[in-house]
């Protein structure tokens, strides 16, 4: 061809690239038949390329993490370091979730009854010089938190405020032995006082035995003068039996606490109480019962029995 | 004539394009690796005539355009092949001295290829395709050309012995 270049030779090179400019045209243009040549010649080609990759893949990997053994183990590295912020950024997200939702409720138990509440955080639990059940939170006299201040969750009463410092509080939970509050049973307000005794149950012991308690009932903090150390109304626990001893002179029951203390983040601190006691305001609402459908069958009597 | 030389060569070129497919590519080598079938291709064209070298490019680049991961349109490596054939046969063409030594047949193959890829690639950006990173775009090309001389050697004298062996029995036939 550069010795002459004859018209065969050019008419051949023109007639391959119209073919070709023919092919990317049909091919734009969206005609079925190239994207069958292209989808058949796929088909044809998988079963060898499937072999391929059964002898070929393992000996291509090998020779991939030779020559990728540093840079793959700065990436696993790399990986494990990103996996770990993010279990972090997770469990903070968990967390964050989790006060939240304490908080909302505890703000809506405030706000029912009308308390005014500073919000903390639980920044320890329990002591570890004594065998008192307490918390620490992070507000504190700077804050507005005071000695005797009721404490409380969404749930219910968590405690009193013992100590305040500037920037922290020590609160004696609802659960330590050494804890007793005045209170009332939802209803039929009838009054008594409440021990904790060092688990998630306390034992209510009535002032007079006029009435009869019975598993189910509610009971509340039934306040105290000035409202310190209690403001009246706050829900405490549930009763879930009934010491009904002859001859006693008192009525007692088991409670069972609201409060999950092994589970508190965010608390709020009773600064300020309603003028007029919320009564039964706060008793936790019931579950409410599913109904069931019923069925009712109609019987019609046969005819007498023929002998 | 070319029509019979391009159908004896077809079957080759068959075997060597299903080798690229299922064997070359199971490996990750740097820089993207090297077409087996590009550099066989190329070298087979630059041995031939601008004629076979054309025909040869068209063949091998309708192979080319039918493997799924291409992802211009169908016919695009044809065209580029057709004239990267062409190119590279025309360059040797009637000189001896050039086709029988073995170093300006790596070095041409070796200018080839990233040549052919580039061409490739701006004709794609011509019909929408995406351009990607430059410097990946660099290493690549580089990386194409060094397999390449590296590959060249070693496939030389089974192609040249195939090509002579095939053609010239084929003349006097």
């Amino acid at each position: 061809m550069r010795n002459g270049g004859d018209n065969r030779g050019r008419l051949l090179l023109i007639s391959l690239i119209v073919t070709s400019l023919f092919l990317i045209t049909l091919d734009l243009r969206g005609v079925r038949v190239i994207d069958g040549l292209r989808s058949g010649s796929q088909t044809a080609i998988s079963p060898f390329q499937s072999a391929g990759a059964k002898v070929f893949r393992p000996v291509g990997n090998f020779f991939s993490d030779v020559t990728h053994l540093g840079r793959t183990r700065g990436e696993i590295e790399k990986l494990k370091a990103e996996n770990e912020k993010l279990r972090q950024n997770l469990i903070n997200r968990r967390n964050a979730d989790s006060e939240l939702s304490q908080l909302k409720s505890v703000l809506d138990l405030a706000g029912t009854a009308k308390y005014k509440v500073v919000s903390a955080k639980v920044i320890s639990l329990g002591s570890t010089s004594s065998f008192t059940q307490t918390i620490s939170i992070d507000a504190g006299t700077d804050d507005g938190v005071q000695e005797n201040m009721t404490v409380i969750t969404g749930l219910g009463l968590v405690g009193v405020v013992k100590k305040s410092y500037p920037n922290s509080a020590l609160v004696q939970l609802a659960s330590d032995s050494a804890f007793q509050v005045g209170a009332r049973v939802a209803g039929s307000q009838q009054i008594g006082i409440l021990s904790g005794q060092g688990t998630s149950k306390g034992v209510l012991q009535l002032l007079d035995n006029q009435t009869t308690l019975k598993v189910g009932d509610v009971i509340l903090a039934r306040g105290s003068q000035n409202n310190r150390p209690f403001v009246p109304g706050v829900p405490i626990g549930e009763v879930t039996s009934v010491d009904n001893a002859a001859g006693a002179v008192t009525q007692t029951a088991d409670v069972k606490l609201y409060v999950n203390f092994s589970a508190l983040s965010v608390v709020a601190v009773v600064v300020g109480s309603p003028k007029t006691d919320p009564r039964d305001a706060l008793v936790p609402k019931g579950p409410v019962p599913i109904p069931v459908p019923t069925v009712t069958v109609y019987a019609t009597p046969s005819g007498s029995p023929k002998p | 004539m070319f029509a019979r030389r391009f159908l004896t060569s077809f079957p080759i070129f068959v075997i060597v394009y299903l080798i690229q497919e299922s064997i070359v590519s199971q490996f990750r080598i740097f820089g993207g690796g090297f077409s087996l079938f590009l550099i066989f291709a190329l070298l087979w064209s630059a041995l031939g005539t601008p004629e076979l070298g054309a025909l040869t490019g068209f063949g091998a680049g309708l192979l080319m355009d039918l493997s799924q991961t291409t992802s211009g349109p169908m016919g695009q490596w044809t065209l580029i092949m057709i004239l990267a054939g062409f190119v590279i046969s025309y360059l040797g063409y009637g000189d001896d001295n050039f086709r029988e030594n073995p170093i300006s047949l790596v070095v041409i193959v070796a200018v080839a290829v990233p040549i052919t890829r580039l061409a490739y690639l701006i004709i794609g950006l011509m019909f929408g395709g995406d351009l990607g990173s430059t410097f990946q775009i660099f290493i690549s090309l580089l990386a194409s050309a060094l397999w390449t001389v590296a590959v060249v050697p070693l496939l030389m004298p089974f192609v040249t012995r195939i090509h002579s062996t095939l053609f010239e029995e084929k003349s006097r036939g």
